[in-house]
């Protein structure tokens, strides 16, 4: 019988980050299952604990990055994923991850656009984190760390730029470059929602889960650290999923 | 307008039609292939005529078109299997075939020396080495230079989702797990007036369009591209050469395949239309001005997420174990596809079945068309309904095309009526080219002494600007080099992750050895003396290779050529020269060719005459790393190291990037020594294996100077270098010592405490300290005869090295 937490890992057509974000998810202790899409229905989020959405370029993101993935899974599933997260249920989005949770409507407002620079960039960044006691996600990071971003369309922007204050003010941002990687407001990376329970992140975590994968061969990181920095962000949502 | 091809066609059906050819006289012959576009010589047409009368009929436009596909250049290398006359300075030989003689043979060879290395070589779509017990590796590299000229982005997204294609239809389908690229571009600084020929592309435009082509679609399939190179050079304005490569992996069990009676044969992926008619004839011919307007039509149109899919789809498939057999959809379309898996066996495609992207396409059209993103597998009945499944999991298009039938003849069908029917064993018989070739050693009257412009400190910043030197981090960083998590040695790295390795090395999913990937190409030598380009290019990239932590005794490589007009007997004796150096040092180092491609007609027929490329061959090379405590990166690590030289600097400055910066292009160039090269990987092998090296960087490109500024940087620490003890051969003076391009030379950075120990592995071998890292200062400082010769801020140094390219992209 399996009794790990159960984790479902949701694969559109061109999500491309999905093996390694499973093998993150399984190295934590979740048992992952990765589902294509065309296989969605409300009953697949039965008994999960945690629904991931992978980086990628689903359905090649043609237009407005993670835009027609929402809308294929609001055809499928309606508000499903937001009634898993009212009845407690997990919800991470990397990279496109986080842009089609953002375009769902299921972390506060605002888009991801175009960098400035008008170019893919894909380097490592230093993050600050800024919800170590309300993101159950970041609990297990240090107040700074790297992971590497890969994209084109990171730029986080809101309507008004005083939102994007708003969301800095009261931890809704939590976690931010330590300089201006993308235009982003605020220099925002990622956001949570009210509960904590729902986060969406431009940097890719799931890419440095092993020490050997830090660009540097003599990255000492933190004190006794095991593991590279991305595990300890999969290994904070096990934490909470079983405690 | 009287056409030839009017006259003899006897049955104008719209869809496909006969063709009486058994009364042609050559000429008449000559002109349907120049009517068709079929790009087959008189001769061949000729023996066309001739298998036609064997067989008592005549053949339909879509035969036609069938053999123009097997017998054009692209598909059967047919330069590479000439009879050639070879003269150099008056000593003649004939060659029967430099694929037989210096590719094929050497490799057997080398695979009799080691057996149970390469699992399988020359057949399929790439080349498997083993990796351990359970899995191989693959590499397979391609050029698109045609394309890429009139149609840069698609040109060179296709190129990449091309061979990524040949990876999925490696074996029973490989993971593609890693890319490479490589360009050469006439240089960002061209004056566009100095460009003869209407729309030719300025090379910003070309270069621009290039990599995003490969950007968008190695990042969207998510495939790492972890390795490259940019060489830019005018004689590349008019014909850029641009290769793309992709490793895989495959559990070692699903490499051999094979297709028997009964199988169905189906299509996997996009659909077929218009787009990338006669790719394959296309790219075995010049350009010229008019190919900017004509040829359009023979550039496909890329669609990474119809391939992503695809491949999801077919890679599924795989694990289930429902894959007899898989080819990909490249240069002749289906009719290369299913002509390549039919070819023993026979069967029978019915082009009624084709998913089309617009009606009314004929049936050459739909046999021949290189639409992107299709792979052709052979499956079993009972597997069909399965594959649906899997297709539709995936949302990808699945078409049963026809079967297998134990035949022996390639049949196709269209509407009712059958529009092919070619013993596919019949059509070996392309006539053996019988070609001539010449080279005339370059003597140089040079006395080796490169006369500088300015102080040495002021040539180092000249060279690191340079565009053959400066950073590639703007293009580096539009790549996604880390999707799939398992870039493990990346191409940027250092403490402030932007210096460069030599070698990139992929952690492999379920195993725990790990695949280290490199590639050389040095145009410039080849100028000179091709010959010693090929054993460089060799010795380069099986250097970098070992440096990164690869076992030498596993080692595998690929030869892709790229020349310009074979007919021009100087060009085709500098390609001959390259293949015999590239033989010679992969027979000493017992690194096999797995795999290879060739590309001719690299040139373009300007106003005032043809402009060729010079031959351009590109060595990448897949080695195995046995451990990960091996892998060893490029950068200074520590600012209490020692810093050594391991093999011997010569004065040769021919093909050095200074050489051409002042130049001074008639130096000689250095020839590599292959039996003391290899004596002193398999030492520095030995010392990485022990744990006594701390970082290699091999010298190359810019020699001495430029790599010990690399090295630093890292941003760990100064560099105090005496260069008096640094091992040499002859008296080269300073100019040479600094920027000498000599191969077979590496910078270690070892730890004091080791220093005896790797004095004593390296006790036969040029090998002395050279100087020390340090944390008092942050230069370059450099000593040689008691005299200091540069002194410079290795933040200043990198800052050039980084705008050097970041100001034209």
């Amino acid at each position: 019988m399996e009794n790990r937490p159960r984790a479902l890992l949701l694969k559109y057509p061109g999500t491309n980050c999905d093996a390694e974000t499973a093998r993150a998810l399984e190295a934590v202790g979740f048992a992952t299952e990765v589902l294509p899409i065309a296989h969605l229905t409300t009953e697949a989020l039965d008994g999960v604990s945690a629904v991931v959405l992978s980086g990628g370029f689903s359905y090649g993101d043609y237009v407005m990055s993670g835009r027609f993935a929402s809308l294929v899974t609001q055809a499928k599933i309606g508000d499903a994923l937001r009634d898993f997260r009212d009845q407690g249920g997990y919800l991470l989005g990397i990279c496109n991850g986080f842009q089609i949770l953002t375009q769902l409507g299921l972390l506060p407002a605002g888009s991801l656009v175009h960098n400035t620079s008008g170019r893919f960039q894909c380097r490592w960044v230093t993050l600050e984190n800024k919800a170590k006691d309300a993101s159950p996600f970041l609990s297990q990071l240090p107040d700074t760390f790297e992971i590497p971003i890969a994209h084109a369309e990171g730029r986080f922007v809101t309507t008004e730029e005083s939102e994007a204050q708003t969301y800095l003010d009261n931890g809704i941002a939590a976690l931010t470059y330590t300089t201006d990687v993308n235009g982003s407001f605020g220099q925002i990376a990622g956001l949570r929602d009210e509960t904590g329970r729902v986060l969406g992140l431009m940097p890719h975590p799931e890419r440095f889960i092993y020490r050997e994968d830090h660009y540097d061969p003599d990255w000492s990181g933190e004190e006794g650290e095991k593991w590279g920095s991305g595990y300890y962000l999969f290994a904070g949502m096990y934490a909470a999923v079983t405690a | 307008m009287s056409s030839v091809l009017d006259r003899i066609t006897t049955f104008p059906a719209p869809f496909f039609r006969r063709m009486q050819i058994s009364d042609l006289s050559e000429a008449d012959l000559a002109a349907v292939s120049q009517e068709m576009k079929l790009g087959l010589s008189e001769e061949d047409m000729v023996a066309v005529q001739k298998i036609y009368a064997d067989w008592g009929r005549e053949p339909t436009d879509v035969e036609l078109e069938v053999i123009a596909q097997t017998w054009s250049e692209h598909c059967k290398h047919r330069i590479f299997g000439a009879t050639i006359e070879h003269t150099v300075d008056g000593q003649s030989e004939t060659i029967d075939s430099l694929f037989k003689t210096y590719i094929r043979d050497v490799t057997f060879r080398i695979m009799e020396q080691k057996p149970d290395f390469v699992l399988s070589c020359f057949h399929d779509n790439a080349g498997f080495i083993k990796l351990d017990d359970e899995q191989a590796i693959c590499l397979k590299a391609e050029t698109h230079n045609h394309p890429s000229a009139i149609e840069p982005y698609a040109g060179a997204n296709t190129g990449l989702g091309g061979v990524i294609r040949d990876i999925l239809g490696a074996g029973k389908a490989s993971k593609p797990v890693a890319s490479l690229d490589v360009f050469c571009f006439g240089p960002p600084d061209t004056d566009q007036a100095e460009i003869k020929g209407s729309d030719v592309i300025h090379p910003l435009g070309i270069m621009r369009g290039v990599v995003r082509g490969v950007r968008d679609y190695g990042n969207r399939m998510g495939i790492p591209t972890v390795c490259g190179a940019i060489q830019f050079d005018p004689t590349y304005i008019y014909n850029p050469l641009v290769y793309c490569g992709t490793a895989g992996t495959i559990p070692i069990k699903d490499i051999d395949k094979e297709v028997t009676a009964g199988l169905k044969v189906i299509s996997i992926g996009g659909r077929t239309g218009r787009d990338g008619l006669k790719g394959a004839t296309f790219s075995s011919a010049a350009l010229g001005e008019a190919s900017h307007e004509e040829d359009q039509s023979a550039v496909q149109i890329g669609n990474p997420i119809e391939e992503k899919k695809a491949a999801d789809c077919i890679l599924a498939g795989r694990d289930r174990g429902i894959i007899e057999f898989v080819t990909d959809c490249g240069a002749g379309g289906y009719s290369s596809a299913c002509g390549e898996m039919l070819e023993e066996v026979g069967g029978t495609i019915d082009l009624d079945t084709i998913q089309v992207k617009e009606e009314g396409m004929v049936s050459w059209e739909l046999f021949i068309s290189e639409s992107q993103e299709r792979m052709v597998l052979a499956v079993k009945e009972e597997h069909l309904a399965e594959w649906q499944e899997l297709a539709d999991t995936y949302q990808t298009e699945l078409t049963v095309l026809g079967d297998a039938d134990g035949s022996g003849v390639l049949k196709v069908v269209h509407h009712g009526e059958t529009v092919c029917e070619l013993n596919c064993n019949d059509l070996h018989g392309a006539p053996t080219r019988h070609m001539t070739a010449t080279w005339s050693k370059k003597t140089s009257d040079h006395a080796g002494e490169i006369s500088l412009s300015g102080s040495q400190g002021d040539t180092l910043k000249k060279v690191l600007s340079d565009f053959a030197i400066t950073s590639r981090a703007p293009i580096i960083r539009e790549y996604d080099h880390e999707v799939q998590g398992n870039t493990v040695q990346k191409p940027l790295a250092g403490a402030q992750g932007d210096a460069p390795n030599d070698a990139s090395v992929m952690r492999i999913d379920g195993s725990d050895q790990l695949m280290s990937m490199s590639l050389s190409v040095l145009p410039e030598w080849g100028k000179t003396d091709p010959y010693a380009m090929g054993t460089a290019c060799v010795d380069e990239c099986y250097r970098q290779l070992v440096g990164s932590g690869a076992n030498p005794e596993r080692i595998a490589i690929l030869d892709n050529f790229c020349m310009g007009n074979p007919d021009a007997h100087e060009e085709l004796g500098a390609l001959v020269e390259t293949v015999k150096g590239i033989a010679a040092a992969a027979e000493c180092y017992g690194a096999p060719f797995v795999s290879g491609k060739d590309s001719f007609y690299n040139y373009f027929e300007t106003p005032d005459g043809p402009v060729s490329i010079p031959v351009t061959i590109l060595i990448s090379g897949m080695g195995v790393v046995e451990k990960k405590e091996h892998v060893t990166p490029a950068q200074l690590r520590h600012s209490d190291s020692i810093i050594c030289a391991l093999g011997a600097t010569t004065a040769d400055m021919g093909g050095s990037v200074l050489a051409r910066i002042e130049g001074q292009t008639d130096h000689s160039v250095p020839a590599t020594d292959l039996e003391g090269n290899l004596a002193r990987y398999r030492a520095l092998y030995q010392a990485i294996t022990e744990g006594l090296i701390q970082s290699v960087h091999d010298v190359s490109e810019g020699g001495l100077a430029v790599a010990l500024a690399e090295m630093a940087f890292s941003g760990k620490g100064g560099l105090d270098i005496d260069l008096d003890s640094l091992p040499v051969t002859g008296e080269p003076s300073a100019t040479a010592i600094l920027y000498s391009e000599a191969p077979g030379r590496l910078l270690l950075e070892i730890r004091p405490a080791d220093l005896a120990a790797v004095t004593a592995i390296f006790a036969d071998q040029p090998f002395a300290q050279i100087g020390t890292a340090t944390a008092s200062h942050a230069d370059l400082s450099i000593e040689w005869g008691k005299q200091s010769i540069v002194t410079e801020p290795i933040s200043e140094l990198k800052d050039l090295w980084k705008t050097g390219l970041a100001r034209y992209y």
